[in-house]
């Protein structure tokens, strides 16, 4: 399973970051969501969102082996094991593995809670079985 | 303090000094948030007959205690100040993403005294807080300005800005964000002008706390819920406020020709649906907003891209011109949000200007040679650019409906469309008591967002004056500025219809505080009161006449439209007012009773 | 004979709470709302099998007809 999101559908409100926030630290702080929303204003005026796939890159380089699979069989960081190397931030395709040390001790990633997809209105956000990829 | 940022900032911008103090417990008691700051601050801080464009006007900038948190429509802020257009309490409500940063920078009021001695903008990054240069961007564009600092500073940062509109004065200037949110009326962005602040730009990265994180996270959902299974969702969100366009032209609400009718031959060409299919490409929503009404649009006619236009900016810039081109309407609505005025004000000002050349008060003489009939989008384009920088007949525009029939005469001023000098919003009230009485009374001018009873007129008998119409009103006016004071939209319980018992568990986990809406209606009526003597604080002989609508609304019935030959009676409009003073506790001359201050815990604040 | 009327949350009070109606089909929309009592000048917007109408429109059978009132305004 994974998360889908057609930024087409999407208007800016960031209730998916709050959500998420949340879901992974308990705090209501956008910024440290594991999703990302890029307003291209005043052209071409649209949202471009960028979600986790659930590839599995991050885990493979993961010096620590921090990210581990969940009971939702999603790849998420285990706050206490990640060292900081960042390794994975550049390895993610998407754009979605998160490190700021001015905001947490960790790397953070998508866990597929779904909270995100609870709040968006315009449902812009949903969960379903991975496509296989073409080869 | 939970819910809340946790700080005021001041900034004195004629000495360059900042400072913060706590947030005051007992203000977050009595007046709880966002425009309820604005308004204990507005009568408590700034000096009985300040000039609005003096030094000594302050421009109160507030979050709430609902903003930026998983709340849907968490993105309102209040703008709050003396208004250099009424002369009295102004307070503007702001969508968009900038009052969740407030927060998340641990601030709940951004306070702005005095004047600068030159062109700056306010810089915010959490606790760094500076006063920088702004010479480069006065005279600048606002969309070309937030893409600038957008570029500089980085997606994060949230950005208001004035345009040549605050900075040359123009009465009814407003703040621009997010590529097409303003705090529009009232002449908030010509306060912001006069302190010679160009711009706020802030980034906050603390997270806000909340008094129990589980029960909020489920009344934040609960909310979600209701919002995604309301049944007019998807149509609201297609249509955002343009949903009502074609129904006012059939109900005689749509402004035409400066207020003359209600109805528009040429409104086809003004509809939602006929909006959507021409220009929308992206439905564009504020912070937390389920249901986003924002239609961000492509104008391939005039080839430019904008946040609009709302039905406001279409009824008062489309049909009350006699302009029945959504994409020509499109345009002048970029060129407002551009040069950074409020299209509500420049809409009715230019139709009043537009009647006067049709009759002759005006003539091309006067107009710097625009042919100023009804219909003429080239010369309305033209003159909002005038109105912007005060050149030639726009400087008489510039100063608002009431000042300019005042200065021409010649019978102009019965058909400037306003009550207390801010121009009418975008319902024509021929015959719609309790629409009428809700401009009448509004708190900050004619604007119809705190009390909307149109639907409620034609239910009950739109040319009926009963005291049931009265309380309703009334009670509007308590219940649905609430929402500017939690810092969040009204529009889900507006549109949407969802159960407003809903927000109460959500305040309570995320306060701590338990309130119901009849505590929060207490508050409303409290602040209600509270402007309604700031009013008079600041208005020798302030009363009843003040009140009065424009007298289109009792003397000229349309000859044209759904409204033909209907008009409301003079006796009706007196009769209005004094069921309304009484249910308010208030004199039969329109003024707060001291029974009633009392009552609302005012007395001690007044004195 | 029938199709089903949906009406915004606000007006479910005409239809005794309910989230639809089944309506005769044949009549328009106008007629079938003025035989509910609610009055149609408070309807903004119809929409039937998804697809904007006007009140005038004459309702068929298996029609879902969704209207929309702005109870709240702007």
């Amino acid at each position: 399973m994974r998360l889908y999101v057609d930024s087409a559908k999407c208007s800016g409100c960031n209730a998916c970051r709050v959500a998420c926030s949340l879901d992974l630290f308990g705090e209501n702080n956008p910024k440290k969501a594991a999703l990302v929303i890029a307003p291209r204003f005043p052209a071409p005026g649209v949202y471009e969102v960028k979600v986790c796939t659930q590839c599995g890159d991050c885990a493979a380089v993961c010096p620590t082996e921090a990210i581990k699979l969940n009971d939702k069989g999603a790849y998420y960081v285990d706050f206490a094991e990640c060292n900081l190397c960042e390794a994975c931030v550049p390895e993610c395709p998407e754009g979605v593995m998160f490190v700021r040390n001015e905001l947490a001790n960790t790397a953070w990633k998508c866990d597929l809670c779904g909270d995100c997809v609870s709040v968006c209105g315009t449902s812009a956000l949903w969960i379903a079985e991975k496509e296989p990829v073409a080869v | 303090m939970n819910g809340y940022g946790g700080q005021i900032l001041r900034v004195n911008l004629t000495t360059g000094k900042i400072t913060k103090e706590a947030t005051p417990p007992d203000v977050v008691r009595d007046f709880i948030g966002g425009r309820g700051f604005g308004a204990y601050f507005l009568f408590k801080e700034i000096p009985r007959g300040a000039d609005p464009l003096g030094a000594a006007n302050k421009l109160i900038i507030s979050s709430g205690p609902l903003s930026g948190l998983m709340i849907p429509g968490a993105g309102k802020c209040d703008f709050t100040t003396k208004s250099p257009l009424t002369g009295g309490y102004a307070s503007a409500s702001m969508g968009g993403h900038f009052t969740a940063e407030i927060k998340y920078a641990g601030l709940d009021s951004i306070i702005l005294e005095g004047i600068s001695p030159k062109p700056v903008y306010l810089f915010i990054d959490d606790d760094k807080v500076e006063l920088r240069d702004a010479a480069d961007l006065w005279g600048k564009g606002t969309i070309a300005v937030e893409k600038h600092f957008k570029e500089k500073l980085g997606e994060e940062f949230q950005v208001a800005v004035i345009g040549p509109g605050g900075e040359n004065g123009v009465s009814y200037a407003c703040i621009n964000h997010d590529f097409g949110r303003q705090a529009g009326r009232g002449g908030v962005g010509t306060v912001m002008g006069v302190k010679k602040v160009k711009a706020i730009v802030i980034h906050g990265t603390k997270s806000i706390s909340v008094a129990d994180v589980a029960a909020y996270r489920k009344a934040g959902m609960a909310l979600y819920k209701a919002c995604k299974d309301a049944e007019g969702l998807k149509d609201w969100t297609r249509y955002g406020t343009t949903i009502v366009t074609s129904w006012c032209d059939e109900v005689g609400a749509l402004p035409t020709r400066n207020f003359s009718a209600g109805s528009f031959e040429g409104g086809k060409g003004l509809y939602g649906q006929t909006m959507r299919e021409k220009i929308v490409i992206t439905d564009k929503g504020c912070f937390g907003c389920p249901s986003p009404c924002g239609k961000y649009s492509r104008s391939k006619k005039y080839n430019i891209n904008v946040e609009g236009p709302e039905y406001e900016t279409i009824g008062l810039m489309g049909s009350n011109l006699g302009i029945d081109d959504i994409e020509a309407v499109a345009q002048a609505n970029l060129l407002c949000d551009d040069l950074g005025i409020d299209t509500i004000s420049a809409g009715n000002a230019i139709g009043w200007a537009m009647e006067c050349y049709e009759k002759g008060i005006l003539t091309k003489k006067d107009t710097d040679g625009l042919e100023l009939k009804f219909g003429n989008i080239e010369a309305t384009f033209e003159l909002i650019e005038k109105i912007a920088r005060r050149e030639g007949f726009g400087a008489l525009l510039a100063d608002g409906v009431k000042r300019a029939s005042q200065k021409v005469g010649q019978g102009s001023e019965k058909f400037a469309i306003h009550v207390k000098g801010m121009e009418q919003s975008a319902y024509a009230t021929h015959n719609a008591t309790a629409m009428l009485l809700a401009y009448m009374t509004c708190d900050v001018g004619a604007h119809h967002n705190r009390s909307w009873a149109i639907t409620y007129d034609l239910q009950v008998g739109r040319d009926k004056v009963v005291p049931e119409k009265v309380a309703r009103v009334i009670w509007l006016q308590n219940f649905r500025p609430m929402f500017d004071v939690l810092g969040a939209c009204r529009l889900q319980w507006v549109e949407l219809g969802i159960d407003r018992d809903l927000y109460c568990p959500a305040l309570e986990a995320i306060t701590g505080v338990h309130r119901t809406w009849e505590d929060l209606e207490k508050v409303g009526a409290r602040i209600w009161n509270l402007t309604r003597l700031y009013w008079a604080r600041e208005n020798e002989g302030f009363g009843r006449q003040w009140d009065m609508p424009s007298p289109r609304f009792y003397e000229e019935a349309p000859k044209t439209g759904a409204t033909k030959g209907q008009i409301t009676r003079f006796e009706d409009v007196n009769t209005l007012l004094d069921m309304y003073y009484e249910q308010r506790g208030w004199t039969t001359d329109g003024l707060p009773a001291p029974a009633t201050l009392e009552q609302l815990g005012l007395a001690e604040l007044i004195t | 004979m029938s199709a089903t009327l949906r009406p915004s949350g606000a007006l479910r009070s005409y239809i005794g709470g309910k989230d639809e109606i089944a309506v005769e089909a044949g009549h328009t929309v106008r007629e079938t709302l003025s035989a509910l009592n609610i009055p149609p000048e408070v309807i903004a917007l119809v929409v039937v099998n998804e697809q904007q109408q006007s009140k005038d429109y004459v309702i068929q059978e298996g029609d879902v007809v969704r209207v929309l009132a702005v109870i709240g305004g702007g």
